[in-house]
């Protein structure tokens, strides 16, 4: 049976400005989905976040991924992702003036 | 892997309650998360604060992977990279018998490595927590028992290199509306106490890439609810007569069983704690 593991990187924490999630370790894995959920608020339409990969958790380069986040309160978006290597993080930028509780989750399969 | 090659350097007493090595999992170890009601950001801003550990091969930008002791993987906790954050690590369980209960551990610290310099402050503290209630019947005043202890290895910017120990509670908040949710921060890095000659000096090791693994050990008494001992590497600390945290027995808690790891980083940088095993026993 292939291991698995969800880990809750962010849990209701507030996005405002730039964002980062803190680097998690996914050496084990082969495959991740980044789910977001945004609790409340609106967010406008096509606004992304990029998945972004490391050698060392320290140095960081974008994978290619985007995710578009969500724009409703309650509602959740989210990318696949694989063949990362060691490391993953989500970075993005919002609007001025924009500032929402998230939840971010991250699936990762063996 | 089989238990008795995961055991190791461990020495535990007769009745094994789990042995993991992390390298097929994270075996019940999750994220320490603070108590809410009706909206997960009503939680305890320090537990807002924490991310959940992971399984780590110990890579370093340097020196490449590493691995764990007993295979490629340990768990780490991880803090974000401010003064005073905290990583909390959990495996929750209950008891079946009272007497004496050993937790056993190969552990290792370091902050990250995102500057070229030693980082020897950069980690706060590190330990173990007990988190236990009296059985059903048990006492006839019975209490949830919360015995600390920590390595304070560093406080604004100096080393420290200090056991410590912390008996008493942080005051509990009530959480939402309906009178049934409370919630305290009892790792709040005040009111720690000194192990009587708990100063000890453990191998940092030259640059901030470089790991040494260690042995801690602490022996609890379910029956009294009182330290029995405990080890760091080589040394026998005297934990008699150190008095564990104590709260009235909560409503929902009889048997508790939850043994917790946890970090604190002291600098603009994130604090690591890996745990290569750990193994729960009883007699």
């Amino acid at each position: 049976m292939k291991q698995s593991h969800t880990a809750a990187i962010e849990l209701g924490t507030t996005w405002e400005g730039a964002f980062e999630t803190e680097p998690y370790e996914t050496a084990w894995a082969s495959e991740a989905i980044f789910f977001v959920r945004l609790l409340d608020g609106e967010l406008a339409p096509s606004t992304t976040a990029r998945v972004q990969i490391a050698p060392d958790g320290i140095h960081w380069a974008n994978e290619g991924t985007e995710i578009t986040l969500p724009t409703g309160s309650d509602t959740t978006t989210f990318a696949r992702v694989s063949h990362f290597g060691g490391w993953l993080r989500l970075v993005g930028e919002l609007p001025s003036g924009v500032s929402l509780p998230v939840i971010v989750h991250l699936v990762l399969k063996e | 892997m089989h238990t008795a090659e995961a055991l190791g350097p461990l020495d535990p007493l007769q009745r094994l309650l789990y042995c993991d090595d992390f390298n097929t999992g994270v075996n019940g170890w999750g994220s320490l998360i603070g108590n809410y009601e009706d909206r997960v950001d009503a939680m305890l801003p320090e537990y807002m604060d924490m991310r959940p550990p992971m399984l780590s091969n110990l890579s370093m930008w340097d020196a490449g992977t590493s691995g764990a002791i007993g295979g490629s993987y340990g768990l780490k906790l991880a803090t974000r990279p401010k003064p005073g954050r905290f990583c909390v690590a959990i495996k929750r369980s209950t008891f079946r018998s009272w007497g004496p209960l050993r937790v056993e551990a190969i552990y290792t610290f370091k902050p990250e490595a995102a500057a070229l310099e030693l980082g020897e402050t950069g980690v706060r503290a590190f330990g173990v927590l007990l988190d236990l209630q009296h059985a059903d019947g048990q006492a006839a005043e019975p209490l949830r028992v919360m015995p600390h202890v920590r390595y304070l290895n560093a406080l604004d910017g100096e080393r420290v290199e200090r056991w410590q120990y912390k008996s008493e509670r942080e005051p509990f908040v009530d959480i939402g509306t309906r009178n049934k949710t409370w919630s305290h921060f009892h790792l709040k890095s005040t009111n720690w106490v000194d192990i009587p000659r708990g100063d000890q000096r453990l191998c940092y090791n030259e640059i901030a890439t470089k790991h040494n693994w260690y042995y801690m050990r602490l022996d609890f008494d379910l029956a009294t609810m009182n330290f029995l001992g405990f080890r760091s590497n080589e040394r026998d600390l005297d934990v008699t007569g150190i008095e564990p945290m104590q709260i009235p027995a909560m409503p929902n808690l009889w048997s508790m069983l939850n043994v917790a790891f946890f970090v604190e980083s002291d600098a603009d940088t994130r604090a690591f704690f890996y745990l290569d095993r750990v193994a729960v026993s009883t007699t």
